[in-house]
């Protein structure tokens, strides 16, 4: 490996071992927007005054989140033999004052630990791995999150951060490409295209300056794991990308972050600034006569922008609007430069697959998609967290084991993967988390982000919601989308307001056949709610059309009726 | 209304920015950070500095929802419209603010004191249904706890 980077991770690995054993207590605080929201920078502040005025013996610092988003703010301890760690949840500021007490005292406090990380389980407090919540979990991606401080680039360093780099830059641009492509990482993003392939696309182009982007506009609502990667450890999506640059030869790499995640914008700029300085970014790479610049972009406010050519309108400095394709990407992107845009989620693999190869990372999976994915699971549930899982287990397993089981009084009707593109599924507890399944019903499983709601829900109100959001978000190109957006959002209003005809089941069926001619995947795919909601639950449009009832009781015009259609004829949904 | 800034002073402050090098989104940011929105006079020094066209800029700038032409409400809300904080009573809660504020989407109060706005999900679905009052969560509420935080809201603008 290249002597320099080698000596950088052995220096960080001494001073990683010595801040362990440090013979003080280690208290690591999740500080992320999940945690943020509930009080964990008054949480942190508390923490770090007690150990300046020495009521606690301790170093006081931050790490990302461990996917207890429901949990936080979530806490560990590490006690100062160095022996165990604990990690508590909910440590909210009108809990930390006791919280401190507790732990200058020594003491364990089993009923706001959610585990023991590091040493033996104690009577009263079992394992973290044994959690419910992270039973059949893999941390790939996620391993360094909870451990490091994501603002710290020796913490990265010291878990054979950049390592894979290395690795790489001692093989030839192909040989990458080879490891990836026989790894089977497909798109993190939702797509499953096998991102080997896209770099060597990248690789294979004629013309120079050529462009990386990462695409981190996660505007899918319901997702948020490109958030917690890039708040947890940002410099694994920094080396990836730097990986992706040894094997598509490129030039510049953008990573383009939504508007609406600070936090997220504010740690991957300190990280590529701290790369820079570290000699891992910009000219002769660790003198190995590469050079690779990186720019942390902001974006402000476009769903849109998360298609990738609306994404590059956007750096070039244009409105987002997507570009008619060909061509694509890989030969004229960013200026009009061959450019390679990949999800966070897909870059951040790439570091393992290079450090492990491409057999050890695919062998998690039994399903036909590999590697582990990660998920993020809200709605009617009662945990509402992120978890990193190989492919594959069923929507059942992820309610009773992920999410806790549906909350109290609500049953489940139904869930939406993806986004507002996706479509909406029933309460199928058999689907997997795979990508088929959901291509066979019309829709995709999307990015990560999944919404599960209940009986109290109206899926009427959810698609008029959904093509709400499309039409918002539209950019305005192609009257498919633009219009048929808009069409579709009045004729759902007229319905939920009591003036449902019957006509419109036709009219919105039309605009589902017609808007799949937009040019971009938003407009293509913007009446999938519909489309897949008028399949799954034919009954309901029925009642709020013919019968003016709607039986979640959302629609404040039609009554509140619950009336059994099982025996009623069913419409005939034309083309449905 | 308080007066455009000074066409030095925007010039100055956009010096470092150049030409078909991805500026305009981060000078109209560092605009808009300055100054809270996008004051009319800077599109033109902004498409000087960048050897564009004040028609490009503008048009670049009004394709975004959070790139504001306004200046901000001393508190802003947001209301998040996410599919978590609807399936657990988000529209309940923005009907009961719209109602306590007495101004839809994109208003203010009198004297810019209170704007409301909608938010995009940014995965903090566990405060479901929540808004943001100047970009801090204040989550599960019920459309009671809503005009309540509303009241406060508007007892402290007074």
């Amino acid at each position: 490996m290249n002597a320099q980077l080698e000596s950088m991770i052995s220096a960080a690995k001494t001073a990683w071992a010595n801040e362990q054993s440090s013979g003080r207590i280690r208290i690591r605080v999740t500080l992320d927007t999940s945690s943020l929201a509930r009080g964990a920078d008054e949480t942190l502040a508390k923490l770090q005054a007690a150990a300046e005025s020495k009521k606690l013996v301790a170093d006081v610092g931050i790490t990302g989140s461990w996917g207890f988003c429901w949990m936080e703010p979530c806490v560990t301890v590490r006690s100062a033999a160095g022996t165990q760690t604990i990690l508590y949840g909910n440590i909210t500021p009108d809990r930390v004052d006791e919280f401190i007490e507790n732990v200058a005292a020594g003491n364990d406090m089993p009923e706001l630990a959610l585990g023991v990380v590091e040493g033996n389980a104690t009577a009263e407090i079992p394992l973290l791995s044994d959690h419910p919540f992270m039973k059949g979990q893999v941390r790939r991606v996620m391993a360094n999150i909870g451990l490091i401080d994501p603002e710290n680039i020796d913490h990265y360093i010291a878990q054979d951060g950049y390592a894979g780099f290395g690795k790489a830059l001692g093989m030839d641009a192909e040989a990458i490409v080879k490891e990836m492509v026989d790894s089977g990482l497909g798109g993190r993003a939702g797509g499953g295209f096998p991102a080997g392939r896209k770099w060597d696309f990248l690789r294979n182009a004629t013309t120079s300056p050529r462009y990386l982007v990462c695409n981190a506009d996660e505007g899918d609502p319901g997702a948020w794991v490109n958030r917690i990667l890039m708040e947890g450890d940002p410099h694994i999506i920094i080396e990836g990308m730097l990986i992706a640059a040894l094997a598509g030869l490129a030039d510049e790499g953008y990573i383009y972050i939504r508007y609406e995640y600070p936090l997220a914008l504010e740690r991957m700029q300190k990280a590529v600034d701290q790369a820079y300085a570290k000699g891992l970014l910009g000219k002769d790479i660790l003198g190995s006569g590469k050079d690779f610049e990186m720019v942390v972009f902001r974006g402000a406010g476009s769903y849109v922008c998360g298609e990738e050519t609306g994404l590059i309108n956007s750096i070039d400095g244009y409105r987002g609007m997507p570009r008619i394709k060909p061509p694509f990407p890989a030969q004229a992107g960013l200026w009009n430069k061959p450019t390679n845009v990949n999800n966070v989620e897909s870059y951040a693999n790439a570091p393992m697959i290079m450090r492990n190869g491409a057999h050890w990372w695919s062998s998690v999976s039994e399903a036909k998609e590999k590697g582990t994915k990660m998920f993020s699971f809200s709605g009617s549930v009662n945990w509402a967290g992120c978890v990193e899982i190989p492919f594959g287990p069923s929507i059942g397993t992820v309610i009773d084991q992920w999410c806790g089981g549906m909350r109290e009084g609500l049953t489940l009707k139904g869930f939406q993967p993806g986004g507002p593109l996706s479509g909406v599924a029933t309460a199928n507890r058999s689907l997997t988390l795979t990508l088929d399944p959901y291509r066979e019903l019309g829709m995709f499983l999307g990015g990560g982000g999944i919404v599960f709601f209940d009986q109290n829900t109206c899926v009427i109100d959810m698609c008029k919601f959904f093509l709400a959001f499309c039409e918002d978000e539209s950019c305005g190109r192609c009257t498919t989308c633009h219009g048929g957006t808009q069409r579709a959002v009045e004729v759902m209003r007229r319905i939920q307001a009591g003036g449902g005809r019957e006509v419109d089941l036709e009219t919105l069926q039309t605009l589902v056949t017609t808007l799949v001619w937009s040019n971009c995947f938003h407009g293509q795919f913007a009446m999938t709610t519909i489309k897949t909601a008028m399949k799954a639950f034919p009954e309901e449009w029925q009642e709020h059309i013919y019968d003016k009832t709607c039986r979640a009781g959302v629609c404040e015009a039609l009554a509140r009726g619950n009336v059994d259609r099982s025996q009623v004829e069913e419409l005939a949904l034309a083309g449905g | 209304m308080t007066a455009e800034p000074e066409l030095r002073e925007l010039r100055e402050l956009l010096a470092e920015f150049e030409p078909d090098r991805g500026h305009v989104m981060p000078a109209l940011h560092k605009v808009q950070d300055r100054y809270g929105y996008i004051p009319k006079n800077a599109f033109d020094v902004i498409a000087r500095q960048l050897n564009s066209s004040p028609a490009l800029i503008y048009g670049a700038a009004t394709f975004y929802t959070d790139f504001r032409m306004h200046e901000p409400a001393k508190t802003e809300v947001s209301w998040c419209c996410g599919p978590a904080c609807r399936v657990l009573g988000g529209q309940l809660i923005v009907d009961a603010i719209q109602d306590e504020l007495g101004i839809g989407f994109n208003e203010q109060t009198e004297g810019h004191a209170i704007g409301l706005h909608v938010g995009q999900c940014v995965g903090t679905c566990h405060e479901a249904p929540q808004v943001w009052v100047n970009g801090k969560v204040k989550g599960n509420l019920t459309p009671e706890s809503a005009r309540e935080l509303v009241r406060e809201l508007k007892e402290a603008a007074e």
